[in-house]
């Protein structure tokens, strides 16, 4: 039976799995939303993901790596990873060239800089707050009634920018709401929710030093207008890493599982 | 993580409860308690006979509504924790509090608290930014002023004897924490950093005589003890006020071991023994000038920075955690020059801005995780 080695992230949103054969392939990636949970939500995106792979059992997966907020949940892991160490390595692993990484998920947003080894040489990470991140998202969206798909076409069809002052999700909600009242364009709005984000971003990103290639990873990664916003407020190009941002991660998690082969 | 000894349970009870059992025990042998705040305040001038001093501390607050309506937002969540269980009526058994003006926070505290609550006896100390002589004359001139109106209103003698007397018992108390501290120099120490903040806290928040018995017994069973041996990291906890010891346990949740520390509410107001020759006043007021690395000194940063790294030596430590409670002014301004200064001397250093009562442990974890991968651990 072939090597297979996995990594398993379990975000606040969703889970994750990536598997990757012995010559570091991706062979496989399953994603569902996060169950309440953690372990079952393991169980079945790694089921899923082995699913892929003729014959392969969860079990028989030669090295398996958890990682994100319930990393310390997944079934079956061998050890794991921090969300930060993962996204670092997934990325590196995509493009050795990157040197900043803005990871937006579910609940936390994240700026990582890395040496060009790829290991994490700074981090900063956003407080309790959930602004600006997935959940952020979660309550805009509801306000405008569309997707998050919908909206992000939206805001990349803004005349200009209606400024949105509110970062609590909360108090954003209801600014939204009464800018809406006032009739100002929807795209405008959803233009200035992405660039409110963007803003709270560049004083992450900052924090860490803004030096390229800069990629966006996490499920937000996945909203255009947002990806747009960063590359006007951060001033560079945010390159593509050729597999779903949202995956680094498990990526990452699962390169490490493919590193302690020889262990 | 494999803990080879265990806190005793009194421990336990005091460090969760904003006023120890043995505050309530002293007080019923007629002794009076005088709360305090901050580390400027010399304890064996609290501590005369009939009367000890206690370090104030609000554990389980659960949040600071009555409070924030006193204070501004902008003030730190200590100070704000503390006048939320001063308005709970939470310490109404304390006899009296002294305070120092060691920055606008505390300053806040006492206002409110002598505005609020009319206190019998309530006393701020002016503490000078500088520690030439003259700074330690003023600083004396202050002591005394204070151990008189102490003396006039406890009726207790606070002479020049009974300070040297209560320097004496002080002694005692610093010597055995530094038995106890010493014993985290090992290769495999005894006890986590969690267990050494809650003896610390445990100690300053109780009479001294009374605790001493306790810390006694702890550190003879944990001299002998096995060590941990299954830690990834050693690491220094430096920065601000941090009297939960389950803020050190979430870190050390993470498999990192932290086994020194320089915070205000840990070895800053330093173990090293008290001078016991020369005027009991003045060695006081040089002590507190002089042993109390608070970033609110002036010219003294370098000094702050040489401190941490000789304790990051000394303790073998991996790489320094430097938390500062949020809002708080004086390690605002110092936390991002002294990272860089610390960096230069090639020690890995993690900044955690927190507040007072524990939240995020998830997001805490991540980041003591992600820093010790950082290091390679």
């Amino acid at each position: 039976m072939p090597k297979y080695f996995a990594g398993c992230d379990l975000g606040s949103t969703t889970g994750k799995a990536v598997i990757l054969n012995a010559s570091g392939k991706v062979v496989a990636s399953a994603l569902i939303r996060s169950k309440i949970d953690p372990i079952e939500t393991g169980r079945e995106v790694l089921e899923m993901a082995a699913g892929q792979v003729e014959g392969l059992d969860v079990r028989d997966i030669s090295y398996l790596v958890g990682t994100g907020y319930g990393r310390n949940e997944v079934p079956f892991a061998n050890e794991n990873v921090s969300e930060i160490t993962c996204h670092a390595v997934g990325a590196h692993y995509m493009d050795p060239g990157v040197r900043t990484i803005v990871d937006i998920g579910g609940q936390d947003v994240k700026a990582i800089a890395l040496n060009d080894d790829g290991s994490v040489l700074e981090f900063a990470m956003n407080d309790k707050c959930a602004a600006g991140t997935g959940r952020f998202y979660e309550a805009v969206v509801r306000t405008f009634d569309v997707t998050l798909d919908q909206f992000s076409e939206l805001s990349l069809k803004a005349k200009k920018v209606v400024p949105v002052t509110s970062q609590c999700t909360v108090f954003a909600e209801s600014e939204l709401v009464s800018l809406l009242y006032k009739r100002h364009p929807p795209a405008d709005i959803a233009a200035g929710v992405q660039l409110s984000v963007a803003k709270r971003v560049f004083t992450l990103a900052r924090r860490v030093g803004i030096r390229p290639k800069v990629t966006v990873t996490g499920g937000c990664s996945k909203n255009k207008g947002l990806v747009k916003a960063l590359e006007k407020v951060l001033r560079v190009d945010i390159v593509n890493l050729g597999m779903d941002p949202q995956f680094m991660g498990a990526l990452g998690a699962a390169v490490i599982a493919l590193r302690k082969q020889g262990n | 993580m494999k803990q080879p000894v265990s806190l005793p349970r009194l421990i336990n009870d005091i460090v969760d409860s904003p006023i120890s059992p043995l505050v309530d025990k002293a007080q019923e042998a007629d002794r009076k308690a005088i709360a305090y705040t901050c580390s400027f305040v010399p304890e064996p001038l609290l501590n005369v006979e009939g009367l000890f001093g206690v370090r104030v501390r609000a554990p389980g607050v659960s949040g600071t509504p009555m409070a924030d309506t006193y204070l501004s937002n902008v003030i730190c969540s200590t100070v704000r924790s503390i006048l939320e269980f001063v308005l709970e009526g939470t310490f109404s058994s304390i006899n009296g509090w002294v305070f120092t003006a060691s920055c606008d926070h505390m300053r806040r505290l006492y206002d409110n608290l002598d505005y609020l609550e009319h206190p019998d006896f309530i006393h701020i100390l002016d503490v000078p930014h500088k520690r030439s002589e003259a700074a330690v004359q003023w600083m004396r001139e202050e002591l005394s002023m204070l151990a008189e109106k102490l003396a006039d209103k406890f009726n207790v003698v606070t002479d020049d004897a009974a300070l040297s007397r209560a320097i004496d018992a002080h002694n005692e108390y610093l010597a055995l924490m530094r038995d106890i501290s010493d014993l985290r120099k090992r290769d495999h120490p005894p006890l986590t950093g969690a267990m050494f903040q809650a003896l610390i806290a445990a100690a300053s928040s109780s009479p001294t005589d009374l605790i001493i018995p306790h810390l006694r017994v702890f550190y003879e069973t944990a001299r002998n003890a096995p060590g941990i041996d299954d830690y990834r990291a050693r690491l220094l906890m430096a920065g601000s006020h941090c009297d939960d010891p389950h803020y050190i346990r979430v870190i050390e949740s993470t498999g990192a071991l932290v086994v020194g520390d320089r915070t205000c509410t840990g070895s800053i107001p330093a173990l090293a023994p008290i001078d016991d020759e020369g005027d009991p006043l003045t060695v006081l007021a040089r002590r507190s000038l002089s042993n109390i690395s608070c970033p609110r000194m002036m010219e003294e940063f370098d000094t702050r920075v040489e401190e941490i790294i000789a304790a990051a030596k000394e303790f073998r430590v991996d790489g320094v955690v430097l938390e500062t409670m949020k809002f708080c002014d004086t390690w605002g301004v110092e936390a991002s020059p002294m990272i860089n200064a610390l960096r230069k001397a090639k020690i890995p250093v993690l900044r955690l801005e927190r507040e007072y009562s524990l939240g995020s442990e998830g997001q805490l974890q991540t980041r003591v995780q992600a820093f010790m991968e950082s290091m390679g651990k």
